[in-house]
């Protein structure tokens, strides 16, 4: 019981680096990004190459994946979202679906269909109590603590935090305000990005790299966005959280294969009694606009 | 005095976060032919009108047409009993020409089934005859009908604007609730604005209307509320409240 | 040669499939403005139920319900069942719009696909069923079967081609095209919106239930990974590339695709390159989409066209160059599918 709390807590720290960046997206850009789950994929294939390929440490190639994914992300926005941003929420999202093929297809070319694994080695488990942990596995809580830190610290002391959550509450507003929109979209894109290929790598460790790792992953990504309330970043934080542990503990009652469909059973039974999501605090304005 | 159709309005409230809309307005058109609501932005006028019309719930207070409540209607069953009102922004279907924005504001439920349309016109042809001949009339009344095959996206602001009224017409409302129908209209055609508002008042159409253009206003009404902060806080004829000092302060101080 | 005949016929009967689904999608998104990602879903669903009620228990003993009843019954058990299930989701769901309607079919789509996967004591789990029998199939010989399914499809495809254009024309259709646009003024017109659109989902799902087992004919079994998103985005990419809103749009634009991705299994690759071709078809998917998307976001035939009135009651000498003179690309684009 208490070793499946340990697993719920990963997979909901993993999820929750993976929605927050989607939230992020949601929130300032005004859409949902479908090619999200792809960013984590390009990140885990990446943290493969890197540690076996280039031999650099686990940390080193975590930190390095995140600039090459925020960089791939920010050139996506420019070169594919850019040109079609005036047409509205609709054209984006099949856009984003179209980008999603485009970075699918691209890394299998690059990386082949094999399955790969993280060839690190972390050293034994450690026992507290009756619960065994690895040492990777408090590392992937840690990188969400310092996710979460991170980004608290971006939005609260730093100026372009600051702009960020204008821009998140009220784009026009922001941009009469003179919000440097283009340096606020370009910096959200490459933090969602960045943390979207960490996940990637978090998600590569916890099993093994395989071609569908982002299109499997964005279906519980968009179940922890709107648990959350549709990109409120704290809000999709704590839903990650909840659903990593309401789908490894019902593994405890109902057969294993039957936890991704509590996850998604969740996620329509809240759509349907509170739409505005379980973990958002003020309820949305206008749903049905 | 020759519309029939009467609107009450008692004590409602509307909170939005903290923040009183309207804040126990009470109101009533009976005994006047044209009513009209104004007040500074912020006043709370449209958000009175998306409460009468059921686009929102009022937190309390009561709504009445013709003595029947309209608490907890919804929006189309409220049109459906004869109110009906125009947006300020006249956006219409824009995919649709101007002679299909009049067939889809008038066609009855009846013909709007899939079984209809499956069945094809034997099901439905009667209706859509009715529907193209009163279609006709009003493009007539308005003037608009060389635009039939338009499509409204097409559409300039004035024209936009006149077939607001138009949609409304085809469904022979009885009353009708006008959110700012003189802005965006060229203050040339404002007489014409007006004659067609009091047109509709001769074919018992009741008029409660909002607007900013307070010269427009105070010629075409025959009773006026004025609203602040969600308040009403002076009624009566046009004479009565343009000489109401408090009505000058808080509005035609801040328009002066 | 004959090897090439029958590939291009299976190619086109794929290709009926996806233009009678992305008409269905276009009643529903393109005219209705609901963003239904949940396609996959309803086909899936239609696709078992049609195949658990037709089989015959002998022929698959380890299925807990096998009915082995007639194919007509069974098509139309598929039509009721689906179009049931879409009356289940749309009744709560479309009371909001927009993206919550669209996570929540997407949602809905991958539980059907996970149930598909466990309850293998109704579906057959992850070998799914296979060797399923076609109607007609003792008539002809062999290979000519493909041309007799070739012919059924291109019946259904002109069939669903006919019907919504009626529909399309209707006071319905009028309805539909017009809450879409302009959800406030509808109400305020007397439409009930919201069930027209719970109507417009559940019809849509009884079409998806009565064209479904041409699927299940053209590949002669149902696995669930047949069911996943992927079928969703061709058929929307489909819609995308025809027209949304046009009515020989939607399945022109599957055609098209169909073949374009299609052509590509037709070549014949070593091994070593398998893995490129099979990245080829995705490639091909995403690029298309979003080409069209930003060179033709209306598409190849588009809904103004297709809704050009050309005679109008009385039609009055119009005035051509004052349309001609207001109208603007931004407008066109505000009014292709964005809904509210």
């Amino acid at each position: 019981m208490l070793q499946t709390l340990v697993f719920g807590l990963i997979t909901g720290s993993i999820l929750a680096i993976a929605a927050t960046g989607f939230a992020l997206i949601r929130q300032t850009e005004g859409f949902l990004n479908i090619a999200h789950g792809q960013f984590l994929l390009v990140g885990a294939y990446l943290g493969v190459e890197f540690t076996s390929k280039l031999g650099l440490g686990i940390v080193l190639a975590g930190l390095v994946t995140f600039v090459c994914v925020g960089a791939l992300a920010v050139l996506c926005a420019r070169l594919v979202f850019d040109p079609v941003r005036e047409r509205g929420a609709l054209v984006l999202l099949f856009t984003s679906i179209g980008l999603a093929y485009v970075l699918y297809a691209g890394s299998i070319l690059v990386f082949g269909v094999d399955i790969l694994s993280f060839d690190v080695d972390f050293g034994n488990a450690i026992m507290l109590g009756s619960v065994a942990i690895t040492p990777v596995e408090i590392g992937m809580i840690g990188v969400f603590v310092v996710a979460i830190l991170g980004l608290m610290l971006f939005f609260n002391r730093t100026r372009l935090g600051t702009w960020v959550r204008a821009t998140a509450s009220n784009p026009d507003l922001a941009r009469v305000r003179g919000v440097p929109v283009g340096v606020v979209s370009a910096s959200v894109w490459f933090v969602a990005g960045g943390l979207g290929g960490v996940a990637g790598i978090l998600l590569g460790l916890n099993s093994s790299v395989t071609s569908e790792l982002g299109w499997n992953a964005t279906m519980l990504i968009l179940a922890a966005t709107v648990l959350g309330g549709l990109g409120r970043i704290y809000g999709v934080m704590a839903a990650a959280m909840f659903l990593g542990l309401v789908m490894n503990l019902a593994t405890e009652v109902i057969d294993p294969s039957y936890s991704t469909l509590v996850a998604f059973g969740a996620l329509i039974i809240v759509l349907l009694i509170r739409p505005e999501g379980i973990f958002s605090i003020e309820r949305r304005r206008e749903i049905a606009a | 005095m020759t519309a029939t159709a009467t609107l009450d309005v008692e004590g409602v409230v509307k909170t939005f976060g903290g923040v009183t809309a309207v804040d126990g307005v009470t109101l009533s058109t009976a005994g006047s032919d044209i009513t009209a609501l104004i007040g500074p932005n912020g006043a709370g006028k449209t958000t009175l009108f998306n409460l009468v019309t059921g686009f929102d719930r009022p937190d309390s207070g009561t709504v009445s047409f013709n003595g029947r409540r309209l608490s907890n209607v919804p929006a189309w069953k409220a049109a459906r009993l004869g109110l009906g009102r125009t947006f300020q922004t006249p956006v219409g279907f824009p995919s649709l020409c101007v002679w299909d924005n009049l067939m889809v504001a008038a066609a009855q439920p009846a013909s709007e089934t899939i079984l209809g349309a499956v069945m094809g016109r034997t099901r439905w042809g009667r209706d859509l005859e009715a529907c193209a001949q009163r279609a006709e009339e009003v493009l007539d009344q308005l003037g608009l009908s060389d635009l039939r095959d338009t499509h409204v996206a097409d559409l300039s602001a004035g024209d936009a604007k006149l077939l607001e009224f138009a949609r409304q017409l085809m469904r022979r409302p009885r009353m009708l609730l006008l959110d700012e129908p003189a802005s965006g209209v060229d203050p040339s055609r404002l007489p014409q604005l007006a004659a067609l508002i009091r047109s509709l008042v001769a074919q018992d159409i009741a008029i409660l209307l909002i607007d900013h253009n307070l010269s427009f206003v105070l010629d075409i009404a025959d009773h006026i509320y004025v609203m602040a902060r969600g308040r009403v806080i002076s009624e009566g004829t046009p004479d009565v409240v343009s000489n109401d000092p408090q009505v000058m302060e808080v509005y035609m101080g801040k328009a002066a | 040669m004959t090897g090439v005949i029958l590939f291009f016929a299976g190619t086109l009967t794929l290709a009926g499939v996806y233009a009678a689904l992305a008409q269905i999608l276009n009643l529903s998104a393109g005219w209705g403005g609901l963003w239904d990602l949940g396609m996959a879903g309803t086909v899936g669903i239609a696709a078992y139920v049609y195949t658990v009620a037709t089989v015959s228990p002998s022929e698959f003993p380890n299925l807990d319900v096998a009915l082995g009843l007639p194919i007509p019954v069974g098509i139309a058990l598929s039509a009721v069942v689906t179009g049931l299930v879409a009356l289940l989701i749309g009744i709560p769901s479309l009371r909001l719009r927009g993206e919550y309607f669209l996570i929540t079919t997407f949602a809905f789509a991958e539980v059907v696909r996970q149930l598909m996967i466990n309850q293998s004591s109704l579906t057959g789990g992850t070998v799914g069923l296979n060797r399923l029998d076609r109607p007609f199939e003792d008539a002809v010989t062999g290979g000519n079967y493909r041309y007799v399914l070739l012919a059924i499809t291109f019946a259904v495809v002109v069939a669903l081609y006919f019907f919504m254009r009626r529909l399309g024309r209707s006071p319905f259709g009028a309805l539909l095209r017009s809450q879409r646009d302009n959800e406030p003024l509808a109400k305020a017109l007397g439409k009930d919106v919201v069930r027209y659109r719970v109507l417009t989902f559940a019809l849509a799902g009884v079409l998806v239930g009565l064209v479904a087992p041409l699927y299940v004919w053209y590949l002669k079994r149902v696995v669930p990974d047949l069911f996943a998103a992927d079928l969703t985005f061709t058929v929307w990419t489909a819609l995308v590339i025809g027209g949304i809103g046009s009515f020989r749009g939607p399945a022109i634009g599957a055609v098209f695709l169909i073949c374009l991705t299609e052509a590509l299994q037709f070549l014949q690759v070593d091994a070593e390159h398998a893995v490129l071709l099979a990245t080829m078809r995705p490639l091909l998917l995403g690029l298309v989409l979003i080409l069209v998307l930003r060179l033709r976001p209306e598409g190849l035939f588009t809904e103004r066209r297709a809704f050009q009135r050309r005679t109008s009651p009385r039609t009055a000498p119009l005035a051509p160059q004052r349309a001609a003179l207001a109208s603007s690309p931004a407008a066109m684009e505000t009014s292709e599918g964005s809904g509210s």
